[in-house]
């Protein structure tokens, strides 16, 4: 049986036996190479769940919808391994109880997906670990390698061709798992921090601030490069923070839901003194 | 409406110097809001500041901003007038074109320029800014002095004296420090052992003070006025209460050649033992780590030989917590160990010791009953040289400061030499004889000239054994010759360092160190014995090398400042703590980890019937000391800090 098919049986079972009350998961999207996130209630709709290489969204931030987990209830969800580690970060971050999820693993290699052996996010432990150890190890972006070459001025004027696109849509925040803020310091205009219109201070101080918010928390899932209308290379931003944080802190986000958030912890023995 | 008024000051020449205060004021008057400007010589003198609260009182004013030096030098000076005009102090911001402007730019114009911009946005702040009124904490009139030495005795003795209780926490199993390992004393030459020994016994009895020897603290949380401290009471395995300290377990314990570190290992001690003979309290302890019992099961050689039975080896540590108003922090040095000086032969020879190992040999109860004898073979050396600065002010391979004591040490050594060995020769190398202090100089020279001691200016090259002699290579720099002295003995004047554990103590307790470990005052000049953390203290040689004389002034001074602050039941701290608005907060509970106080709590909100809604942070503004950790962590902006607010900073921002 294919993996499809193994999981598509596994989730009839888990809404039939009452389990979960839903299970979040992909079905077919506007053009063949696309897929839509797919919510399940009845083992009837599964018939439509679709898994295979083209499933590459996140889904875990749909767990964090306005009410969905607050009766307790479980709620089963296709993952990847970025996704596994964004679970993990909520966590962490008291968004979501590890223990109402379900997590229904897989990973993608070229067009083959395979599934993923465990129920509960700490039950990737092995796995989690192991892609900190790859991410480690893993041969710089040749764009990231471009842009580290670049003088400071060369790369402003990259990021200020690149940001000049921005229409501020906000669809990268709404696509990421771990911007979930009720209110983000955008739409806070008492002080207006972030300029709204579109011009380079506005734009420029959009883009950093929501680098700046998910460094050390980004799993760099790429939902929100995706999401971006104007192609913006968001990943590059990302993969950048990745590695500053690796390097300054050898914190690889989303490893464990133990795992202290990087930039809000603070350790007593830091060799800095101007840590108390 | 605002009505701010905008005081320039000069600062004499400080400000005035480089800024024209005049174009300042003048820029300031057309500033919208601004309702009065002007400028004056000195704002912080008596007629300054009585002209600021006229202003106040004529206009009508809504805020105040001083265009003057830092905040830290004035901030509370200026604060108080206003209050007196009748303006809440916070109504009152400073605009510090002294620090941040005239003293650190060159052309004047620029200056002026940039002393506007400074202003104005000042200005821009205050016009949002609210009245805040103090907050009221209460205080623990209890201190704790952590370190036996003679700093924390004397400052535990005068803040017991006043009538305050004291815990006093020392380490190791008595009282003392290094002043109970000395000999005699410069600059009096009285017995080290003679004046410190009642200090210990009067600390030990007083009914203010609570000695607790043996002892570690082990956490310090809270703040000023509210300290949590637990103290680990390391297990003596001997029943304080039932030991009378007649010493027979001492006696019989079969393990005898353990190296006393009291004696600097030139004497030797048993397994249960007292550091010395006069130890506070002269209770035992047994060194676990060598005694028989505990490291093969069998001996008890002393739980038979105790007729009170007051050995327990079962005994365990124990932690007692106590709630603690102020801290001083006594904890004293170390000497640098000397090893690291290959070329004189410290460790590889017998006979080249340290200053400490010499004291330990003059002193009359030390465990050659003061005779100076070679460790090599046990004779009285003819021929001693002391080398000073052994460590101290070479950068290369020591610390750069001056140690401070060992040209007064040597020098009583030398003399403690002459007095006791009449045929001895001393030499001492010096780079310079530093012998600044009441009666130190005339100490130097009394050893020159009365007892004898030969000074030559110059650093030694190297340190060898030939036909049992020391041999001593160094340069006479002020003959211009070098010289090599046949030598019995070499003593080295060894840099005095901060314990090996400073640093990670300084984070147990939360104050600063400097790179070498010396704990950071709050300001070098005006505020030496306070420690950056409000409510810790600082006394002796933790801080910087210290002689006895400053140690104890320092104790004196912090005991002064604690009780300064016991003197009052109630505290006013500044109202600047954080408020979390619950709305936007999204639960991350970011700030709770971030905040080094521990002042942000999860606060459930729940609806009518009791149902969740969602859990939020929320500050308790108690224990917030508005250090504005978490504000700027906060992804959402929840937090906001009083007198900082986000409206404030970003009015100010664009002042600029
Ligand atoms: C060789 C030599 C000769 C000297 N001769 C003279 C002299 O003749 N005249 C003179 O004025 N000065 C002299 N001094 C200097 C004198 O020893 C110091 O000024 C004095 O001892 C400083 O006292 P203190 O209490 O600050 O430190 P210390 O004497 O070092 O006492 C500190 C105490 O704190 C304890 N402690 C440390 N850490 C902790 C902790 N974490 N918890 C609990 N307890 C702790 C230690 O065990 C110790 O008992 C001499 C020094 C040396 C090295
Ligand atoms: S920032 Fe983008 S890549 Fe990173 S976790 Fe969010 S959506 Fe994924
Ligand atoms: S998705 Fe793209 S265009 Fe929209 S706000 Fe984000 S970066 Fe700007
Ligand atoms: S950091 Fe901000 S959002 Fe997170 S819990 Fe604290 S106040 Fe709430
Ligand atoms: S300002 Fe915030 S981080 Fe700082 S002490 Fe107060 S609550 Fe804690």
């Amino acid at each position: 049986m294919s993996t499809q098919e193994t999981y598509k049986t596994k989730v009839k079972e888990l809404l039939s036996s009452g389990k979960v009350k839903m299970v979040i998961g992909y079905k077919a999207g506007t053009t063949a190479d696309r897929r839509r996130p797919h919510f399940m209630r009845t083992p009837e709709e599964v018939d439509q769940l679709v898994l295979d290489s083209a499933c590459i969204t996140n889904l875990s931030g749909y767990l964090l919808s306005e009410g969905l987990l607050s009766d307790g209830k479980e709620i089963a969800v296709f993952l990847k391994p970025d996704g596994i580690r964004s679970i993990n970060i909520l966590a962490a971050e008291a968004q979501l109880q590890s223990n109402q999820v379900v997590v229904l693993g897989f990973d993608i290699n070229g067009s083959e997906i395979s599934a993923l052996q465990g129920e509960r996010a700490s039950d990737f432990q092995a796995l989690t670990s192991s892609s900190n150890e790859a991410r480690l190890h893993k041969q710089q972006h040749p764009e990231s390698a471009r842009l580290e070459q670049m003088t400071p001025a060369e790369r402003f004027a990259y990021w200020e061709d690149a940001f000049s696109r921005c229409i501020k849509c906000y669809a990268c925040r709404q696509a990421c798992p771990m911007c979930y803020c009720r209110r983000c310091i955008v739409d806070n205009n008492q002080p207006q921090w972030v300029n709204t219109s579109s011009h380079t201070l506005g734009n420029f101080e959009w883009n950093i601030v929501r680098a700046f918010h998910l460094a050390g928390r980004c799993v760099e899932c790429g939902n929100c490069g995706r999401a971006c209308p104007v192609n913006i290379p968001l990943g590059l931003l990302n993969m950048k923070m990745t590695d500053e944080v690796l390097q300054s802190f050898n914190h690889y986000p989303g490893v464990s839901e133990t795992q202290e958030p990087v930039l809000a912890s603070f350790k007593k023995n830091d060799s800095e003194t101007f840590i108390l | 409406m605002a009505k701010i008024g905008v005081f320039v000051c000069h600062c004499g020449e400080n400000i005035a110097g480089k800024i024209d205060c005049k174009q300042l004021t003048a820029a300031m008057e057309q500033h919208p809001g601004v309702a009065v400007a002007f400028d004056y010589k000195y704002f912080c003198a008596d007629p300054g500041q009585e002209s600021v609260k006229k202003a106040i009182r004529d206009n009508n004013l809504t805020g105040v901003v001083m265009a003057a030096c830092s905040p830290r030098m004035h901030e509370a000076t200026f604060r108080k007038a206003c209050a007196e005009a009748g303006l809440n102090p916070y109504l009152c911001e400073i605009a510090n074109i002294r620090e941040q402007c005239s003293w650190v730019h060159t052309d004047g114009e620029q200056a002026t320029q940039k002393a506007v911009e400074i202003t104005r946005s000042m200005v821009e702040k205050v016009k949002l800014n609210n009245n805040l009124q103090p907050i009221e904490v209460p205080v623990t009139r209890k201190a704790l002095v952590i370190g036996g030495g003679i700093a924390g005795i004397q400052a535990a003795l005068d803040i017991a004296n006043a009538g305050r209780e004291v815990v006093l926490v020392e380490r190791e199993a008595s009282l003392g420090g290094h002043m109970s390992q000395l000999s005699e004393t410069f600059p009096t030459l009285d017995c080290s052992q003679c004046i410190m020994t009642p200090r210990m016994v009067e600390a030990a009895q007083h009914p203010k003070i609570k000695v607790l020897t043996y002892a570690e603290v082990e956490s310090v949380d809270g703040y000023i006025g509210n300290f949590k401290v637990k103290v680990r009471m390391k297990s003596r395995f001997v029943d304080m209460h039932t030991c009378t300290g007649c010493g027979d377990c001492i006696i019989k314990c079969p393990i005898k050649k353990i190296p006393s570190e009291f004696d600097c290992a030139i004497g030797k001690r048993t397994a249960i033992y007292t550091p010395f003979a006069q130890a506070v309290p002269n209770t035992p302890v047994i060194d676990k780590a060598n005694c028989t019992y505990f490291k093969t099961g069998k001996c008890k050689i002393c739980a038979k030989i105790c007729e009170l039975n007051a050995i327990n080896f079962d005994m365990q540590d124990e932690i007692i917590d106590f709630e603690i108003g102020a801290i001083v922090v006594a904890t004293g040095f170390q000497v640098q160990d000397n090893s690291v000086y290959g070329e004189y032969g410290y460790g590889k020879y017998k006979d080249v010791i340290n200053g400490l190992q010499f004291e330990r040999f003059a002193s009359a109860s030390g465990p050659t009953a003061g005779k100076i004898l070679r460790p090599s073979d046990g004779k009285e050396p003819e021929t001693v040289v002391f080398i000073q600065c052994a460590g101290s002010r070479d950068a290369a391979k020591g610390v750069r400061y001056c140690s401070k004591i060992c040209c007064m040490y040597t020098a009583k050594h030398a003399m403690l030499y002459a007095h006791k060995v009449h045929t001895g020769k001393a030499h001492i190398f010096y780079m310079d004889i530093r012998a600044a202090g009441k009666g130190y100089d005339e100490f130097t020279r009394r050893g020159i000239e009365e007892d004898e001691t030969s000074y030559l200016r110059g650093r030694v090259s190297k340190v060898w054994e030939e036909n049992g002699k020391l041999m001593v290579r160094g340069v006479d720099t002020l003959l211009g010759k070098p010289v090599v002295i046949a030598a019995d003995m070499v003593v080295l004047a060894t840099a005095m360092v901060p314990q090996p554990d400073a640093k990670d103590f300084a984070k147990v307790i939360g104050i600063g160190y400097d790179e070498y470990g010396f704990y950071n005052e709050a300001h070098l000049k005006l505020r030496p014995v306070e420690s950056s953390t409000a409510g810790i203290f600082l006394a002796g040689a933790c801080q910087s090398p210290k002689d006895i004389p400053d140690s104890v002034s320092q104790a004196s001074a912090a005991a002064s400042k604690v009780l300064a602050l016991f003197s009052k039941e109630k505290l006013e701290r500044e109202p600047v703590v954080a408020t979390n608005n619950e709305a936007t907060c999204a639960g991350c509970w970011g700030c709770v980890l971030a905040c080094p106080y521990n002042a942000i709590d999860r606060k459930d909100i729940v609806d009518r019937s009791g149902k969740l809604i969602k859990r939020v942070a929320s500050v308790n503004p108690g224990l917030c000391q508005g250090c504005g950790t978490c504000v700027t962590f906060c992804r959402s902006h929840s937090l906001d800090l009083a007198g900082f607010t986000e409206k404030q900073i970003f009015a100010e921002v664009m002042g600029l």
